[in-house]
């Protein structure tokens, strides 16, 4: 079942994820200060350059500033304009069916349309 | 024909003229507020300083006498395009509905919706602009399904008036709009 309390599977992965990030954190201080004469005499060659030890960091950190950026204006982008007749009605709407009226019973919800909202708030019954 | 003061929905005043022509016909108008004299001399002043910084620091005097006609032509565009003085809605009934917008420098723009294609004028609230805001808006039918809209005219778009002028132009047109029910048409 899928419930939130702490279980001792839960336990181990959250442990290896810890130890896992402390090694990838290690890993990436040793190739980015460690210089390359000496990772060389090691054996170890075939390492990315280090231009992307200080390129990637900064990458992200613009990819997260725009990410901001990009998702208010694509939230603008997707409200409907007000011409639209997605601002009155929708597919689900158009097709609803009428349930019968039955006596003393509460009616079927279904949607209203605009006209008739307007007249029950605007225009006063008499 | 009388006149009430409203505001717009971002805090301008406006007015709203009411004219009853006969009893099938009204023509609604709103004022909007004019070109304020103190945004045209910051907006004029902000640009002809940032000529003059940048002819200080290009000693170009073609910056100068460009900015000159830039603050000219964009003024004249402005009024002539872009700001809106007054939008009159004409409302009659079994002939249709005219929708006037006048600019500031006398230009008119006009269109004409008949009656044969309006469904209603409603009052629809929608999101504009980080706002929900009410605009009137007329629905026009679909011609194949009574019951569709088939397009959506918002009214009223410079002005933006509020609820509460909405609401004075809404029992209007609906007056006569009913008219339409109890009167049979003839095609």
């Amino acid at each position: 079942e899928n419930s939130p309390a702490p279980l001792p599977e839960r336990a181990i992965y959250g442990f290896a994820l810890f130890l896992g990030s402390w090694f990838g954190f290690i890993l990436y201080i040793i190739w980015a200060y460690v210089p390359e004469t000496w990772l060389f005499s090691l054996g170890l060659t075939y390492w990315p350059q280090k231009y992307w030890a200080v390129a990637l960091p900064v990458y992200l950190l613009v990819a997260v500033g725009i990410g901001y950026i990009l998702l208010f204006g694509i939230n603008m982008m997707s409200t409907a304009p007000l011409n639209s007749t997605d601002t009155i009605t929708d597919n689900y709407a158009k097709r609803q069916q009428q349930k019968k009226f039955q006596e003393e019973a509460i009616p079927a919800l279904r949607d209203i349309s605009i006209s008739e909202v307007n007249r029950m708030f605007f225009l006063p019954e008499k | 024909m009388e006149e009430r003061r409203y505001r717009s929905a971002s805090g301008a005043p406006i007015a709203l003229r009411r004219r009853q022509h006969s009893a099938s016909c009204r023509e609604l108008a709103v004022r909007c507020p004019r070109l304020q004299l103190r945004s045209l001399s910051a907006v004029t002043s902000a640009v002809w300083l940032a000529a003059y910084g940048l002819f200080v620091l290009s000693e170009n005097s073609m910056v100068l006498s460009s900015a000159i006609f830039i603050t000219l032509i964009g003024l004249i565009i402005y009024l002539h395009f872009v700001k809106i003085d007054q939008e009159s809605l004409l409302v009659i009934g079994s002939l249709g509905i005219q929708v006037t917008s006048s600019y500031a420098s006398g230009k008119e723009s006009t269109t004409f919706i008949e009656m044969g294609q309006v469904k209603d004028v409603v009052i629809n609230e929608a999101i504009h602009m980080q706002k929900v805001i009410y605009y009137l808006c007329i629905l026009l039918q679909d011609p194949g399904d009574p019951q569709g809209v088939s397009e959506v005219v918002p009214l009223f778009q410079s002005s933006k008036p509020r609820l509460d002028c909405l609401i004075e132009v809404y029992k209007s047109c609906q007056e006569i709009l009913e008219q339409r029910k109890t009167v049979p048409q003839s095609s």
